[in-house]
C-alpha cells in the first residue's frame, strides 16, 4: 500500500477536472438525464393527483380543505412506505388499492377515508407518523422513493472512473506527473461531487415547485426537510459510488464495468427480497449494501439518522480500500 | 477537429437526439391515426378522466392539431439533423441547428402550457420541466462544454 503518497493538492486538481470531464465523457451527461428524468417523474407521479384534487376542490368548492388533501397525501404516502419498509408486499398493497378502488377520482374531489368512510386498514407506527405528518409528507414519499431508486441509475455515472483509461493503457501517462492513489481517490471524488450537485439540482427543483406552486406546507418546513433529504441521497450515493470505484479499477472493459455494477447493486436487493421468501435469513443479504438499513437516513430518531450515515461512510470507506488495494497492484 | 476526437458526451448527446427524434416521427404518426380515426372511437367503455381528455382532443380544432404537428416535424427534423451534426462535429449542422432545436423547444413548451387546456397537458406542471430538462441542457452544452468540439 501505498497511501502516503496521497496528496491532498493532487486529488483536488483531479476530482475536479474528473466533475467537469463527466458530462464531456458521456457518462456524466447520460447520468444528469436519467437522474433528474427519474427524480422528476417519480416527483410528478405523488404530486399530480394532489393538484388535481386542488384544481377540483377549487373549481367545486371555490376553497381547498386543507384536512382532505392532507389525508390524500397520506394515501399516497402509506403504501410507499408499507412497501419499502417491508411492511407489506406489492402484492398486499395492490389489493388494498383495488378495494378502496375509486379513491383519487371521485366526483366530490374527496378521499376514501377522509369522506367519512374512514376504513384506515392499519395505524400508522411512528416513524410513518413521522414521515407522514410531522414532516412534509409528499417530500418524504419522494424521498423514499429517490433512496429506493437512485442506487440503479448512478453506476451510470460512476462506471468508468479508470477501466476505460486501464483499456486504452492512457493511465501510463497519466502516472508519469502523479500517483495511482491520487488518481483512484481524485476521480472517487469527482464523482461523488457531481453526483452531489445532480441531487442538489433535484430536491431544489422539487422543493421549488412544491412550495410555490402546490403551496401546501410552510416554506420553513419544507426547506429544512428538503435539506435533510438532499444530505440523506448525496450521502447515500458515496458507498454506491464506491462499488462502482472498484469493479472500474478490476476490470479492463468500461462496458463490462457498467453491466457488473449493475448486477452487483441491483442483484444484492433482488437475491435478499426473493431469497427471503424461500429461506428467512436470506433478507440479511440486503446488508452487504446499504439496501438493509438506507431508509433509516430518514429516521425519525436523530441517533439512527447519524448512525446510518456513519454506516454509508464506512461501507464507502471499506470497499474503497479493497479498490485501491487491487488498484495499486494491478498491470496497467 | 477530427472525427477521432470526438468527446463521448457528444456522442451520448447524438444519440438521444436520434432516439428523440424517432420518438417524434412515430408520434406523428400516432397522432395522424388518433385524427383520422377520432369519430369511430367509443368513448362509453372510458373512465371519467380519459373521456375528458377525448373530449379536449376533439374539440382542439384543425388549426390547434396543425400546430402540434408542424413543431413535433419541426422538432423531429431538427433533432435528426443536429443529431447528425454532433457525429460529424459540424458547426452550422451540428451547433447552430442544436440550438435552434433548442429554443423551439423551450418556446414551444411555454406556449403550449399557454395555450393548451389542462386536459392536453396544459398549464404549468412538474411534466412541463420534465419536458424542458433535454432542450436546457443541450443549449448549455453547445454553447460551453462542446463549444469547441463543432467547428467542421
Amino acid at each position: 500500500m501505498k497511501l502516503k503518497t496521497l496528496t491532498i493538492s493532487h486529488i483536488r486538481l483531479i476530482s475536479l477536472y474528473w466533475s467537469r470531464f463527466a458530462v464531456r465523457s458521456g457518462s456524466g451527461l447520460v447520468y444528469l438525464l436519467i437522474a433528474l428524468i427519474f427524480g422528476l417523474s417519480m416527483a410528478h407521479i405523488l404530486i399530480m393527483p394532489v393538484e388535481q384534487l386542488i384544481s377540483r376542490q377549487k373549481r367545486d368548492m371555490g376553497k381547498t380543505d386543507p384536512q382532505v388533501i392532507n389525508q390524500t397525501i397520506i394515501d399516497i404516502g402509506r403504501p410507499i412506505i408499507q412497501f419499502l419498509f417491508g411492511q407489506k408486499t406489492l402484492e398486499e398493497i395492490g389489493q388494498e388499492s383495488m378495494a378502496r378502488q375509486g379513491g383519487f377520482g371521485d366526483k366530490d374531489g374527496t378521499s376514501p377515508n377522509a369522506a367519512g368512510g374512514a376504513k384506515k386498514d392499519t395505524a400508522l407506527d411512528p416513524w410513518s407518523t413521522f414521515l407522514l405528518e410531522k414532516r412534509p409528507a409528499l417530500l418524504s414519499a419522494i424521498f423514499l422513493l429517490l433512496l429506493f431508486g437512485m442506487p440503479f441509475a448512478i453506476s451510470f455515472l460512476g462506471y468508468n472512473q479508470v477501466s476505460g483509461d486501464i483499456q486504452s493503457h492512457g493511465l501510463r501517462y497519466l502516472l508519469l506527473r502523479t500517483e495511482r492513489s491520487n488518481i483512484y481517490f481524485g476521480r472517487f471524488l469527482g464523482t461523488v461531487i457531481f453526483s452531489t450537485v445532480v441531487m442538489a439540482i433535484i430536491v431544489v427543483t422539487i422543493t421549488f415547485y412544491l412550495g410555490m406552486k402546490t403551496r401546501i406546507y410552510p416554506a420553513g418546513a419544507l426547506t429544512l426537510w428538503a435539506f435533510h433529504g438532499f444530505l440523506a441521497l448525496s450521502i447515500l450515493m458515496v458507498p454506491y459510488i464506491a462499488i462502482c470505484s472498484l469493479i472500474s479499477a478490476s476490470v479492463d472493459s468500461p462496458f463490462l464495468s457498467l453491466i457488473l455494477a449493475k448486477v452487483v447493486i441491483a442483484g444484492v436487493l433482488i437475491m435478499g427480497l426473493v431469497g427471503r421468501l424461500a429461506w428467512k435469513p436470506a433478507k440479511y443479504v440486503l446488508y452487504a449494501l446499504p439496501w438493509g438499513w438506507q431508509s433509516n437516513l430518514l429516521h425519525f430518531q436523530p441517533a439512527r439518522c447519524l448512525l446510518a450515515a456513519v454506516g454509508c461512510f464506512v461501507y464507502a470507506g471499506f470497499i474503497l480500500f479493497l479498490g485501491y488495494y487491487h488498484f495499486e497492484r494491478r498491470d496497467l | 477537429m477530427s472525427e477521432e476526437k470526438r468527446p463521448g458526451g457528444l456522442t451520448a448527446l447524438a444519440v438521444i437526439n436520434f432516439v428523440f427524434s424517432g420518438w417524434g416521427f412515430l408520434s406523428l404518426l400516432g397522432l395522424a391515426a388518433f385524427f383520422a380515426f377520432i369519430g369511430v372511437i367509443p368513448t362509453e367503455e372510458l373512465q371519467e378522466p380519459q373521456r375528458t381528455q377525448f373530449e379536449a382532443f376533439k374539440n382542439m380544432g384543425v388549426p390547434l392539431f396543425v400546430f402540434i404537428f408542424a413543431l413535433t416535424l419541426i422538432s423531429s427534423v431538427l433533432l435528426l439533423l443536429s443529431g447528425i451534426g454532433y457525429l460529424k462535429q459540424k458547426k452550422f449542422l451540428g451547433r447552430t441547428l442544436g440550438n435552434i432545436y433548442a429554443v423551439i423547444a423551450i418556446v414551444s413548451s411555454v406556449v403550449s402550457g399557454m395555450m393548451f387546456p389542462s386536459e392536453l397537458g396544459g398549464g404549468f406542471n412538474i411534466g412541463s420541466i420534465i419536458g424542458l430538462i433535454y432542450p436546457v441542457v443541450t443549449l448549455i452544452l453547445l454553447n460551453t462544454t462542446f463549444r469547441d468540439d463543432l467547428t467542421n
